[in-house]
């Protein structure tokens, strides 16, 4: 299931919602992010590692970007399974605990979303511009397109999994 | 050999973000420009501070030879200076393959793109088209024409020359120009990104264009213009002496310059 979202993802990125632009480079949205914030959080992980690394392999080959996700990927594929360590709740996560508002609340779908996806963008522009110079003026696009992407990601979840509904019942 | 194994395993997931970064990377450096640039500029940055060191210490180690070197170089100068009668005949140099003749401008250079320098002897003391013109040492100009008593002289300082020149003494060729601007400021164009350099740089006529022989002076390096995301980079270059104020000048020219001019010659088509 994982990863045919994953697939699912990328390919409706790379295709159509990747326009999904209203202010240019000021909010580039990763769409397919949401995919890998999918994954459950007492997952291994390996397994968040791997998601992450691939989910980037399928972008730059998809978007033609050879590296860049693959880069940006990769970092947050390594850095997830310790931001859900931080956000984790006081008794730990349960089994079947899915990363969705009605099982984990709201303020930690938000929290989650936004750090990664501030750290897949802060990772992307530093790929993405290379030389130190010009980091100074990419930073704040980065930041505004971090928060777009994470608008993106929490439309999906209302649209895909709303908090009313029974989320055993979903996807 | 179990520890190593235990260390591993206790490691393993550090091992493997580290071994996709670095596949992500190389994926990244072999297909993105820019980046393969900057990787290159950074790598090279510290393999050059390292032969630096290298170098230091070798010549620090190497000291008493290359005294001992000097010291003879600087008796045998002191020897042919001694020697040395200025002539107006041609002085052959046997040991680089080329002569010299003295000889001084009737015009200079003044500063305007276009301005071609004059200067005499010209047919009558065997100066030939092409020729180099050296002033106190270093890169001048080349003759472009001839008279009886004269030769005209495209300078360093005239937008249609192009010079082929070497930054330091092993290091990269481009072509120098000038821009028709400020006559203190020649650029050196189309110089490969990973070349490191230093403000104060000497930069030398690197012979490919046998007008000069390698090795002569033509200025120091200024800085870099700045061109983000491109392949080359562009350094200014103050020439080594004030070009508009030349007055006395030397013809410089192979022993064999016929010859290598018939070689030099691209090949015909079959």
């Amino acid at each position: 299931m994982i990863v045919l979202r994953l697939v699912l993802m990328v390919a409706l990125q790379a295709l159509i919602l990747g326009e999904v632009a209203p202010f240019g480079v000021w909010s580039q949205p990763q769409w397919a992010l949401w995919a890998l914030l999918m994954v459950p959080p007492q997952l291994g992980p390996f397994s968040k590692l791997v998601a992450g690394f691939g989910l980037g392999l399928a972008l730059d080959v998809a978007c033609g970007t050879y590296g860049h996700h693959m880069v940006a990927g990769t970092v947050l594929g390594g850095a997830l399974p310790s931001l859900h360590r931080l956000l984790a709740p006081r008794d730990g996560y349960e089994v079947t605990s899915r990363p969705i508002i009605r099982e984990l609340g709201v303020n930690w779908v938000l929290g989650v979303t936004f750090s990664s996806a501030l750290l897949y963008h802060l990772t992307l522009m530093v790929v993405d511009t290379w030389h130190a110079h010009l980091l100074g003026q990419a930073f704040a696009p980065a930041l505004t397109s971090a928060c777009w992407t994470t608008f993106c990601c929490m439309l999906l979840h209302l649209l895909v999994i709303p908090p009313g509904r029974n989320a055993n019942r979903s996807s | 050999m179990r520890n190593l194994w235990l260390l591993l395993q206790r490691h393993a997931f550090l091992l493997v973000f580290a071994l996709l970064l670095v596949v992500s990377l190389m994926v990244l450096i072999q297909n993105d420009g820019s980046a393969r640039s900057s990787w290159f500029r950074t790598t090279g940055g510290v393999v050059s501070m390292v032969e630096n060191q290298q170098q230091q210490w070798t010549n620090y180690l190497q000291l008493a030879e290359q005294n001992a070197s000097l010291a003879t170089e600087n008796a045998a100068l002191r020897s042919r200076l001694l020697s040395m009668k200025l002539t107006d005949a041609w002085r052959a140099d046997s040991t680089h393959g080329w002569r010299v003749k003295t000889g001084w401008l009737v015009k200079g250079p003044d500063g305007l793109p276009r301005t071609m320098a004059m200067a005499t002897p010209g047919l009558d003391e065997s100066v030939r088209i092409g020729t180099g013109v050296l002033a106190t040492g270093t890169a001048f100009g080349t003759v472009v024409d001839l008279g009886e008593h004269h030769a005209r002289i495209l300078p360093l300082l005239n937008t249609a020359g192009t010079w082929s020149c070497r930054l330091g003494q092993n290091g990269a060729v481009a072509p120098l120009s000038w821009d028709g601007v400020d006559p203190n400021k020649l650029t050196l164009n189309d110089v490969p990104r990973y070349v490191q350099w230093t403000a104060g740089d000497t930069v030398y006529t690197s012979g490919f264009d046998l007008k000069f022989p390698e090795g002569i002076p033509v200025g120091t390096v200024i800085e870099e213009v700045p061109s983000p995301g491109s392949e080359f980079k562009t350094i200014l270059v103050a020439p080594m002496l004030d070009l508009k104020s030349v007055r006395h000048i030397e013809f410089i020219q192979s022993v064999s310059d016929s010859e290598r001019t018939v070689l030099a010659q691209p090949m015909p088509a079959p």
